[in-house]
């Protein structure tokens, strides 16, 4: 630990820093020489005190801290350790403790983005680690006290999809006193828990299990039931959402008694959803008999009236409640809540691709799903276990597992239910028919959780045969409809041919098809597999990157109903703690205007994503106001504005440009500079960290919340420095988490690709990548194709950047500069 | 070990977890007595092409790619064999017929026998076999070192 | 539409009656034919795996003597379209691989730029010359007899080299063309289960042993389930093993399949009109006479 330096150095009138570098256990004590790094920060201009620890984040690295605020009079702090998008709240709220304002913290990332992705280069992450550590102080400098505003919130809550987590969630927070509007798509609410028959590993009845949780969703008096309803357009920001929801009529209005006379004299046919297809329903039903609400609806699609024309009259007329209206149109609800919960649950793999299982070809081959309405109950066979070729039941049922998972064929992932959901399954088959020979065939049994385990020896107990090795193909005799296994059973090394006269394609889970709609009018992030991306995966797993916004269920990944309902009280619960203040503070990272530079030209204005600055004044008086409530602090307005007039609070120009100038502060021209934004590309290069992707240590991150923020100004700087590529990155087009700021970036990006191509400079030493979230390996790419780049720039082309950015004339700011230089 | 990688990327190959799709579809195994494509594999990838180069019925590969087509994991197969044949050739471990008819390609730039073939073309009024270049095909054979291998035995 | 015909070893040598039959039936088609000094492909069932260089080194040979003629090539046979397919693939997307070769094959003379692709008579009946234009000239229709077309691995596995642009996200291509030009013929294709397994004929070449055609009699088995009353193949080498697989399943397990096999374009020539006795239709090993009487 580096005592209190007093050597003589540069001191700025009243700064002292406090720098803690941390050793994370060996996370980066193991690669970078954390005391070296310590050593060194001592010696850098203002830093009052540098010391290395083991655990920073700990209570007693916390308390440390915080001490050596009050000891030694720090009024800047300094944390070199894991990802700000981990830590910074805690550090934030420890220094806050202290008594020093919050916004005086600043962090450099020496893990995610050094030691753990330079794991064996250890020189090369130690010197890094010192850039950041340099970079961060250079920053911490120049920060500002500032006070974060506090906005009302509205104390009602959203709730997207009425499966049982969404069902679970509205319950837990109506029942906290809030009021919650659940959308719901189809019918009825229940979602695909209410398909099932019985649930693992209990063996309870699932709609038993799950209908008085919908009856008490549906007569809860804080709950506003919306079936038949989908998201139309989000409005707003944390706390403040104004929310549009279209609801489709029913055309049966609520004197329904569910008597079911109109269903008999329907005469047009569908396929029954809900039975996957393998019954019909009339144009006018009920989703299911237990459905709530449980009045009937009619499907317009199907039926012969359109458009208020009444051709057929049938189900009216045998309605003795009279409640069949046909007049009844699109009703738009307008909501507004604090918080919203996406629970819009998965759709179940299609395995018709694989064409050598023999599905929608060999009739005695069906889906898992499909297996499950046939055993239930109150499906289309009552329950009995039944062959659709020709109604017989089963003597030899197999059931092949992996179908749709964990292949580059289809999806990658497991689906992590399918295995658990087959040992039930088996069980329930050997328990009404125990003279039925069932074999399961197998890659690796998951059977994870909470007495599964003991299912899993329950189905060896029950003589079930579980044979390791997929078939290569199914074959059917076309006579019988039989089917023929053809595979090698792996623990025996024997091909076998097993006989069946049913098959049961234990299907994956994936991402609804349309998922993409909710998730662009959230601004919310895809994974890689298509599921929705939470904020952390350990630490926030129900949290989204937008504020107010959390997820619950299948919608977030595949899991069983008890990991659904864990996630859905979860996320009712950070709703309640966004919620039950009334209000809440908003990062003071918003926009504001320097009415003394301000011409009123509009710019910003027109830049900006959430419309939140406006004109106000006439002719000369004419200024930019920001509208602080609904400004999300991306930036874009800032790095617009060519009079430097509009400022992002804590994200200064000159706070950057001085993270930009020590990092260039030696041997720039073996430097790759990086702006990435705090939601994307930052949070890609993280994830690159965490999957310890390996890439050259010649990058140094830069952090702005948008890459609208990054303004020509930075580029040009770090050019002017010496470096050798920018590289500029953000969210995919159309993705941006703040709506469109990214669409900026790339125009100001190719200006000044063509500015430099017309000034005879390399353009493709400013490069622009779009990296997402999810996307560590395409960071880690680009990084190592950055470093290619670096490696052929001459010494010549670095001074040609040199003279090209540097402002020409005296007193001219490089941005009126590079106006000059266009032609 | 270098030699195969020459051919494939190794690391995709390690992706296999074993659910014999392919030994299931291969209609090798179904009628001969070998390990299969995945344990060629793994004894590949865990012991080394060593391990399998000496075996006979690495050659009953008959390149049909139904492994490749089912694998849920995308993994070239054929590809991997054909390299491991490669390397058995090299050390001497063709089956006989193999190397005859290797041996009268090159030779001859054709893989069957052509006694009195051209009497039955003419019956079927077409023109008799073409010349072939045999000096180029023979030396290109030379040149890419295939008589050694022919030539050599275990 | 001119092509170099590439005919293989095996038909012009053992079934000059295939060439024949390709030779009128695509006369009648319109497409002009040259005939280069092509050498043996080579196989990837035997070459490419003893040395994959010369394998490589011969196929750009013969590839290299087509694209100076500028003509792309037909290919009659499977394993001969496989290995131009995929050595063409190869140079024209790998250039160490390209440059080696072409190192090798500057001493003759040959240089291989890509210029030229690769057909097989399946996708080019049916697709480049078209089914209608087939269905116009059948005089002799095959009167809705049940045919059993075997495709054969090389026809279209790997598909991301024989049909790339036909992947799916699944990537199990699953081909139709023969089948559609028997229903062209006025026959009737048949499904049977494993309609696309390989037929076996590499293990009996590699290998030998009887065996070896335990693959070939459970084809046959299935087609006969299906009461196919022939077989239709693109392939001399499956074509003779489902012959030889007849013979000796009445040989060994006293079974008499009974099923003629076809050559495609004997197939073709037949319901074009054509005498079957031209083209030795009458001489192959598996009696022919029934099939033949029932579409006269």
């Amino acid at each position: 630990m580096a005592q209190p330096e007093k050597k003589k150095k540069p001191q700025t009138q009243g700064l002292r820093i406090g720098v803690y570098v941390c050793h994370c256990g060996l996370n980066i004590g193991g690669v970078v020489d954390c005391r070296a790094v310590a050593e060194y920060a001592a010696s850098l201009p203002d830093v009052t005190l540098a010391v290395d620890s083991m655990y920073t984040c700990s209570d007693p690295g916390q308390e440390q801290i915080k001490a050596d605020i009050l000891e030694h009079d720090l009024n800047r702090v300094v944390v070199a350790s894991c990802t700000p998008r981990l830590h910074e709240p805690t550090f934030r709220a420890a220094v806050g403790e202290a008594g020093l304002n919050s916004y005086l913290l600043e962090m450099a990332n020496i893990r995610e983005h050094c030691s753990w992705v330079h794991l064996h280069d250890k020189e090369a992450a130690t010197a890094k680690a010192k850039d950041l550590v340099r970079m961060a102080v250079a920053r911490a400098r120049l920060l500002a006290p500032q006070t974060e505003i506090v906005v009302p919130v509205t104390r009602r809550a959203l709730v997207l999809g009425g499966g049982v987590a969404g069902i679970q969630a509205s319950l837990d927070l109506a029942n906290a006193g809030y009021k919650v509007g659940l959308v719901e798509r189809s019918g009825s609410i229940g979602g695909r828990m209410a398909q099932i028959d019985k649930t693992f590993p209990t063996m309870d009845c699932s709609i038993c299990i799950l209908a008085p949780k919908m009856s008490e969703v549906g007569r809860h008096r804080n709950i506003e039931l919306m079936t038949l309803s989908e998201l139309e357009s989000v409005e707003g920001y944390v706390g403040n959402f104004k929310v549009k929801v279209r609801q489709r009529p029913r055309y049966v209005t609520d004197k329904c008694t569910s008597c079911g006379d109109c269903v008999a004299e329907c005469p047009q046919l569908a396929p029954n959803d809900f039975d996957a297809g393998l019954s019909t329903r009339r144009g006018i039903y009920i989703p299911f008999a237990q459905a709530v609400p449980s009045t009937y609806l009619i499907d317009m699609d199907m039926c012969l009236n359109k458009e208020g024309i009444v051709a057929c009259d049938k189900c009216y007329q045998a309605c003795q409640h009279n409640c069949i209206d046909f007049s009844q149109k699109d009703e738009i609800h307008h909501l507004e809540v604090g918080a919203i919960i996406v629970a819009t649950g998965m759709d179940v793999y299609d395995p018709t691709p694989l064409t050598e299982f023999g599905y929608r070809k060999f009739p005695n081959v069906i889906t898992s799903l499909e297996f499950e309405r046939l055993i239930n109950a109150g499906g289309p066979s009552s329950g009995r276990l039944i062959r659709p070729s020709d109604g017989r039941s089963p003597e030899k049922v197999a059931f092949l597992q992996c179908i749709g998972s964990r292949s580059f064929r289809s999806n990658v992932y497991c689906s992590s239910i399918c295995c658990m959901n087959t040992i039930k399954d088996v069980l329930l088959i050997k328990e009404h028919w125990p003279e039925t020979e069932v074999s399961v065939h197998y890659i690796d049994i998951r059977a994870y959780g909470k007495g599964f385990e003991e299912l899993f020896r329950r189905a060896r107990m029950e003589g079930v045969q579980f044979i390791r090795g997929l078939p290569g193909e199914i074959i059917e005799n076309y006579k019988t409809r039989n089917l023929t296994l053809i595979g090698e059973d792996t623990l025996q090394g024997t091909i076998y041919r097993k006989e069946a006269d049913m098959v049961v394609l234990s299907v994956g889970v994936e991402p609804r098809s349309d998922s993409e709609v909710i998730q662009r009018m959230l601004n919310l992030s895809q994974a890689a597999d298509g599921f929705l991306l939470e904020a952390h995966p350990k630490l926030r797993p129900v949290d989204t990157p937008v504020s107010g916004v959390f997820l619950a269920g299948c919608v977030e990944g595949p899991k069983d109903i008890r990991e659904s309902v864990t996630q859905a009280s979860a996320a009712a619960s950070r709703a309640n703690i966004l919620m039950a203040q009334g209000q809440v503070s908003v990062e003071a990272i918003t926009a504001r205007v320097n009415e003394d530079l301000c011409t009123g030209c509009g710019l910003c204005a027109a830049v900006c994503p959430f419309k939140s600055i406006r004109l106000e004044g006439e002719g000369k008086d004419k200024k930019a106001v920001v509208i602080e409530a609904s400004c999300a602090g991306c930036g874009t307005c800032a790095a617009e504005c060519p009079f430097g007039a509009i400022e992002q609070n804590h994200f200064t120009d000159r706070q950057i440009l001085s993270q930009v100038q020590a990092a260039t502060e030696a041997e720039p021209e073996k430097l790759i500079v990086a702006f990435c934004c705090n939601w994307c590309s930052y949070a890609g290069a993280d994830f690159a960290g965490v999957s310890r992707m390996q890439y050259p240590a010649a990058v140094r991150i830069i952090r702005t919340m948008c890459s609208g923020r990054v303004s020509t100004k930075f580029i040009g700087e770090a050019f002017r420095r010496g470096a050798a590529v920018v590289l500029v990155s953000g969210c995919h087009i159309g993705d941006c988490h703040y709506i469109n700021a990214n669409v900026q970036t790339e125009k100001r990006v190719q200006k000044l690709w063509k500015r430099m191509e017309k000034g005879g400079l390399d353009p493709n030493r400013l490069q622009l990548a779009w990296i997402s979230a999810a996307e560590g390996n395409l960071f880690a790419a680009r990084i190592a194709e950055a470093a290619q780049i670096v490696a052929k720039v001459t010494p010549a082309e670095i001074e040609r950047s040199r003279e090209f950015f540097k402002p020409k004339k005296k007193g001219m700011t490089l941005e009126r500069n590079m106006e000059a230089h266009r032609t | 070990m270098r030699e195969i990688w020459k051919h494939i990327e190794p690391e995709h190959l390690f992706f296999c977890y074993e659910c014999s799709r392919c030994t299931g579809s291969c209609p090798a195994a179904m009628v001969l007595d070998t390990p299969g494509p995945r344990r060629i594999l793994v004894s590949c990838l865990y012991s080394g092409p060593n391990a399998v180069t000496g075996d006979e019925s690495l050659w009953y590969c008959t390149t049909c790619h139904v492994c490749e087509d089912r694998c849920p994991q995308e993994l070239h197969i054929v590809e991997l064999l054909t390299a491991l044949m490669n390397v058995a050739a090299a050390r001497g471990n063709i089956p006989d017929k193999v190397r005859a008819v290797v041996d009268k390609i090159a030779r001859t730039g054709r893989s069957v026998v052509t006694y009195r073939v051209d009497e039955e073309r003419i019956r079927f009024g077409l023109s008799p076999l073409s010349q072939i270049n045999v000096e180029e095909v023979e030396a290109l054979a030379a040149r890419t070192g295939l008589f050694e291998k022919v030539k050599s035995r275990p | 539409m001119k092509y170099s015909l590439f005919t293989g070893c095996f038909i012009p040598a053992r079934y000059p009656g295939f060439e024949a039959a390709t030779r009128e039936v695509l006369r009648l088609l319109d497409v002009e034919l040259a005939d280069l000094d092509f050498s043996c492909c080579p196989p990837t069932t035997n070459v490419k795996l003893v040395n994959y260089d010369t394998w490589l080194a011969l196929a750009a040979r013969n590839l290299c003597l087509s694209e100076e003629q500028g003509l792309n090539i037909l290919s009659i046979c499977n394993g001969c379209t496989a290995t131009l397919t995929e050595a063409n693939k190869k140079l024209k997307e790998k250039p160490g691989q390209r440059r080696k070769v072409n190192h090798l094959l500057k001493d003759f003379g040959h240089r291989f730029e890509g210029t030229i692709q690769v057909h097989h008579l399946g996708p080019l009946l049916n697709r480049t010359i078209g089914l209608e234009a087939i269905r116009e000239r059948v005089v002799r229709p095959l009167k809705g007899l049940r045919i059993a077309a075997h495709y054969g691995c090389h026809y279209f596995r790997p598909p991301r080299v024989m049909f790339p642009h036909s992947l799916t996200a699944s990537a199990s291509y699953v081909p139709v063309g023969v089948d559609n030009i028997v229903s062209a013929l006025g026959g009737d294709p048949i499904q049977y289960s494993r309609k696309f397994l390989c037929c076996g004929s590499v293990l009996g070449a590699n290998i030998g042993g009887d065996d070896t055609y335990g693959v070939v009699w459970e084809k046959l088995q299935h087609m006969a389930d299906r009461e196919a009353e022939a077989i239709v193949v693109p392939c001399p080498s499956c074509f003779n093993q489902f012959e030889m697989g007849q013979v000796m399943a009445k040989r060994r397990k006293k079974i008499k399949f009974n099923l003629p096999v076809f050559y495609i374009t004997e197939l073709v020539a037949l319901a074009f009109g054509l005498d079957p006795e031209r083209f030795g239709l009458t001489e192959h090993t598996i009696k022919t006479k029934n099939f033949l009487d029932k579409i006269a």
